[in-house]
């Protein structure tokens, strides 16, 4: 079986598979590479490397190479989640990290298109969060004073009833 | 010398690296450290190393910091007879410095008049071009209309012309030829009339490809000023600094002797008490002066690994009111330091900041290496404040080998769960512009292949998805569910 991985956010495929003594063979392209990590020293095919690794959950973060890098495990169910998630147009999410640093409405509020729902403070220049129609807000998500990370869930408005 | 202080404890009101760093010497002088700090900050060393933490609180984490009444009853809590303020927040607050003073408490740094003074561009300007220091010359249309043209004409080219009221870039035109400057001056006007409604125009000088080489100055309540030599830092992005070094390389001994003395003559000339830099603009030849920042800078470990002083502590005994502990001419210059800011951004996507958990935190050891950081493994890096993480400082008997030995103290730094500039930082130090010490505050907008990161090739690609599958849980599980004889047969493709 191959697995989709993310390098830096670029699609890559690989198989892992057992090859006995708890060693691994690396199935990428139409190769097949002997590999193994011990501690710090990852060996390929005939070759070893000085490697760091810190995993969390399904990402690996990985120096070699004097470089870092974000590799991240991606389960064939999580691609179709995430695939229906940027579906719900109702939720603002941050365009980068940032800080809040007011909130002025809360779940329940009427709120009219271009009213200032929520003041973020990202890379050192506030932004206004606006609502982007007339609605009700279902759901604020963080509060003043709680930073967030890029992609965070803002605000949420309750979606439009049909009539 | 003495070590009697007239208090016993002293309050850092900052935090990371900075805080740390305080901390390190009022402990090593035998006083105690209290520090002040935000929640957002739980966890951090500067804290844990701290005798007393006091809490304080903001609507935002840098508004905290920026609440003197609550700093100076923090320290009046911690029974602190000193507050240290670091760089950034209060530390050029004339108000605060003021307010501290007036609580009985001693400020480390500068006098408020001082403070005021060098925090007003403009007087700080007129200030120094009084008293007879080279300031960009300039020619203000206002100041009397009528002989503006010959004012323009005597500021010398290359000049800038720009209207009074612009801003943007809009209607500056630079002229390199004085017969063309009448005719430069009326389309400035006609496009500042257009832009903004208003004709007027101010004329200077202008630098192409400039350096930024500021002085480190000390200044102590006798009325004795020492200059500890310069710093250049043209290599910036964003208008922040990146890269520190000293000596700097675009200087001759004579033009090093004349950059540093006219920032001690500014220094004696303003009373100056205390830690500040005299930042200069330097191109072609020629130095001016910007302004005077009225505190510790980031950069002052580069100074303190060539002249062998700890600042903080010069700048702790200046403020129990010794006298400094060296005169001019026992100030050493002894080999190179460069200074290399680790920050948490992305270089690739135009520097924006990243945040992410350090979920691995390696810094590098030996000889001519030191790491000022103020962040442990397990913190969170958010955008609460500034994006520096630590700083690499090395020293070497020359600039060759502070270069060599940064390219390997950052080959042996290691962050992980958060992306840094680190690997930009070795391609330039690499970099020809770098080992030739030809940079100006453009260099890396002139540059964004040093930004770029490279492409993977394939070996690496493989290594890394190999490093990737052999750690990550589900994915090492899946294949040790598969007996090694059914993966032999190739039966993974299903």
């Amino acid at each position: 079986m191959r697995h989709l991985f993310l390098i830096d956010e670029a699609e890559h495929e690989a198989g892992l598979a057992p090859a006995g003594d708890g060693l691994h063979h690396l199935l990428v392209g139409a190769d097949t590479l002997a590999v193994a990590l011990e501690g710090t020293q990852l060996v390929t095919g005939g070759r070893r490397d000085r490697v760091h690794v810190a995993v969390e959950g399904n990402v690996a973060h990985i120096h070699l190479d004097g470089r870092a890098f974000r590799v991240e495990f991606r389960e064939a169910m999580a691609r179709f989640a995430k695939a229906g998630a940027e579906g719900g147009a109702d939720t603002l999410v941050a365009p980068m990290p940032g800080s809040v640093v007011a909130v002025n409405v809360e779940a329940g509020a009427n709120v009219t298109a271009g009213q200032i729902m929520m003041v973020i403070e990202s890379m050192k220049l506030e932004t206004a969060i606006k609502a982007p129609r007339d609605g009700i807000v279902a759901t604020t998500h963080v509060a003043a004073g709680k930073t967030f990370n890029k992609g965070a869930a803002l605000i949420t408005l309750a979606p439009i009833e049909e009539a | 010398m003495t070590l009697s202080f007239p208090f016993d404890t002293v309050l850092v009101a900052n935090r990371g690296e900075i805080a740390l760093r305080i901390l390190r010497t009022v402990r090593r002088l035998g006083l105690k450290g209290a520090i002040v700090y935000h929640a957002a900050d739980k966890g951090a060393p500067a804290i844990a190393a701290a005798d007393i933490a006091i809490e304080i609180k903001g609507v935002t984490p840098v508004a905290a910091f920026l609440d003197g009444a609550q700093i100076i009853a923090a320290a009046k809590a911690a029974g602190a007879g000193a507050i240290h303020p670091g760089y950034g927040f209060l530390s050029e607050n004339a108000g605060f410095a003021t307010m501290v003073a007036a609580a009985g408490i001693a400020f480390v740094g500068p006098l408020p008049d001082a403070i005021e003074l060098m925090g007003d561009k403009v007087r700080a300007r007129k200030f120094v071009a009084d008293r007879g220091f080279p300031v960009a010359p300039s020619a203000i249309e206002d100041d009397d209309p009528a002989t503006f043209n010959a004012r323009a004409r005597a500021v010398g080219t290359p000049l800038l012309i720009k209207p009074s009221a612009g801003g943007g870039g809009k209607g500056m035109r630079i002229v390199r030829d004085l017969a063309l400057l009448d005719e430069e001056i009326e389309r400035a006007r006609s496009e500042g009339q257009r832009y903004f409604g208003d004709g007027r125009l101010y004329v200077e000088r202008f630098v192409e490809n400039p350096r930024h080489i500021e002085v480190q100055v000390m200044g102590d309540a006798h009325g004795n000023v020492v200059h500890l030599w310069e710093r250049e830092c043209s290599v910036q992005r964003r208008f922040q600094k990146v890269v520190e070094e000293t000596p700097s390389p675009a200087l001759t001994p004579e033009q090093r002797r004349d950059i540093c003395e006219t920032a001690a003559g500014i220094a004696r000339a303003a009373h100056y008490r205390n830690a500040g830099t005299v930042e200069f603009i330097y191109g072609n030849g020629e130095f001016f002066f910007l302004e005077m920042n009225t505190r510790l800078q980031v950069e002052h470990p580069v100074t303190e690994e060539i002249t062998g002083l700890d600042l903080v502590e010069v700048q702790l005994r200046v403020a129990a009111g010794e006298a400094l502990p060296l005169t001019q001419g026992e100030v050493p210059s002894s080999g190179h330091a460069i200074e290399l800011r680790i920050y948490a951004e992305s270089p690739s996507r135009g520097f924006v900041p990243t945040t992410g958990r350090l979920l691995r935190l390696d810094w590098p050891e030996g000889p001519g290496i030191r790491v000022d950081a103020g962040i442990a493994a397990g913190q969170a890096v958010t955008t609460a404040f500034d994006p520096m993480l630590a700083k690499l400082i090395v020293h070497g008997a020359t600039r060759g080998e502070a270069i060599a030995r940064a390219r390997k103290a950052l080959a042996e730094t290691v962050v992980l769960g958060c992306e840094t500039n680190i690997a930009f930082l070795d391609r330039l130090l690499a970099d020809a512009v770098f080992a030739t010490g030809e940079v100006h505050t453009g260099t890396l907008d002139a540059r964004p292949d040093l930004a770029a990161e490279p492409a993977l090739d394939e070996g690496l690609r493989r290594r890394l998805l190999a490093a990737a599958a052999l750690s990550i849980r589900p994915v090492r599980d899946a294949a040790d569910r598969i007996p090694a004889l059914h993966a032999a047969m190739g039966g993974w493709r299903n």
